[in-house]
């Protein structure tokens, strides 16, 4: 593939325990990856990522808080139970499951986020882009889009 | 066969007596095919009660419409009786106000199937007791067998007997076996993943965005749905390939854990679109992974509704 895949990154605010890497995610994210910046990643609709889906994104990355330290006490468990389940639904009719990464991500480690992301991004490269799901027109081409 | 007098009797009661302020239940519809949904208000009416194998809607749909203090009385069906006690659940209705009639049930039978091998001028159909339909046609007289026509999630059925019914007409049934269930998921995912979407594909895109699975389902009762809502605009609600397969993924998403199986989905669907290989892969996930199934009784949450520390060594990456 010679196109650099899109992906979208939902990031919980909290999980970033780093100053300069919360910093890098705000500020230096590279043109590919469009961020999606949540309160907790309980405040994610699966909505939310099926959007991403359709509107053509080859890697949906979500990264939270370590079970038992997110900041609302239990939204990341609860978000975890549901997204795992849809990207297993979206599996089943066709958008394969390496395609959604989750990320618990622990307070205390540096730079794990620039990490994590590269190696999804190889990851996608060989899968080749997700023409599959999505079907949305896009804005700029018009037509039927409301 | 069902004893229908024993029913209409039970019925009766329950209304000359007071113990509820409706009965929901059936009567012959327009056709002999569709027999509809009706809502008994005083005894008298009960006379035209009817109950065979076509009787295909689930009437636990007819729950949320009526107010919470109003007493009701309702025929359930193995799948209608878990609807109730997921509704009951999810706080739609208090279970005392309800009096819940038991029919053990053998399934219910696919009209298309019918019209299939005899033709669209069906003039009646009688059940008969060694398990075949006798249908009369205007092509002539049909004796069809009884299995053969049944809808697709009713041969899969697990629970047919009513499971928490104030009163139960008729013997109760063995149970299902889950594994039939599962077949079909299990055929289904190990389909490569073209294939699977082709499918997905070729069933979203004869959706005309009539919501009748929406209206047929008794655990859809939001007041107002996310494809009506406007701001923010959730998904397309046009009949665009996004909308239609947007709304096919979430409708059965929104399901999950809550879905009984009842396939009233898709035997509302006017367009014969096939959804049921969606819940069940849902349902077949909730067994699996979290041994729940919906409606067992009214007091276990559902997956998604509950969260425990343990599932920290499941999403481990």
């Amino acid at each position: 593939m010679s196109e650099t895949p899109k992906l979208v990154l939902f990031q919980c605010q909290w999980c970033l325990f780093a100053p300069s890497d919360q910093e890098w995610v705000d500020t230096q994210l590279p043109e590919n990856i469009h961020l999606a910046k949540v309160p907790c990643t309980g405040r994610i609709n699966p909505l939310y990522l099926l959007n991403a889906v359709q509107g053509g994104a080859d890697g949906v990355m979500v990264s939270g808080c370590l079970p038992e330290q997110c900041h609302f006490k239990t939204g990341n468990i609860a978000a975890r139970r549901q997204l795992d389940e849809f990207s297993d639904f979206l599996n089943y009719i066709g958008y394969e499951k390496d395609r959604i990464r989750f990320l618990w991500l622990d307070l205390q480690d540096r730079g794990i986020i620039q990490k994590e992301l590269a190696a999804f991004e190889a990851q996608i490269t060989t899968l080749g882009p997700a023409q599959n799901l999505a079907t949305r027109v896009s804005e700029t081409a018009g037509g039927a889009n409301a | 066969m069902l004893d229908l007098d024993a029913l209409m009797a039970e019925a009766k009661r329950v209304l000359d007596e007071g113990v509820v302020e409706m009965v929901i239940g059936f009567k012959a519809g327009d056709t002999p095919l569709h027999p509809q949904p009706a809502f008994f208000t005083s005894s008298e009416e009960i006379d035209q009660l009817a109950y065979n194998a076509l009787c295909q809607n689930n009437l636990a749909t007819y729950l949320t419409r009526f107010p919470k203090t109003q007493k009701i009385g309702m025929l359930v069906r193995g799948c209608e009786n878990r609807s109730v006690n997921a509704l009951v659940f999810e706080g739609q209705h208090p279970r005392e106000g309800l009096y819940l009639i038991g029919i053990p049930c053998e399934g219910i039978i696919d009209w298309r199937k019918i019209v299939e091998q005899t033709g669209e001028e069906v003039i009646s159909v009688v059940e008969q007791s060694d398990n075949t339909m006798l249908v009369e046609a205007r092509s002539g007289y049909f004796t069809l067998e009884k299995h053969s026509l049944l809808h697709e999630s009713c041969a899969r059925c697990i629970h047919p007997n009513p499971i928490s019914a104030d009163i139960v007409i008729g013997d109760l049934l063995p149970e299902g076996d889950p594994a039939l269930a599962r077949e079909q998921v299990a055929a289904f995912a190990d389909l490569p993943v073209e294939e699977r979407h082709a499918w997905f594909r070729q069933e979203a895109e004869r959706c005309i965005r009539c919501y009748a699975c929406r209206e047929a389902c008794p655990m859809c009762y939001c007041e107002e749905c996310f494809v009506d809502h406007i701001s923010p605009r959730w998904t397309e609600s046009g009949t665009t390939p996004a909308g239609m397969q947007g709304w096919h993924i979430v409708r059965a998403f929104h399901q999950t854990g809550r879905c009984t199986s009842c396939g009233a989905c898709e035997r509302a669907c006017p367009m014969d679109i096939k959804m049921t290989y969606l819940t069940e892969k849902l349902n077949d996930d909730m067994r699996r992974k979290y041994n729940f199934e919906v409606g067992l009784d009214a007091e276990t949450p559902t997956p998604f509704s509950t969260v425990t520390l343990d599932d920290k060594s499941r999403f481990v990456v």
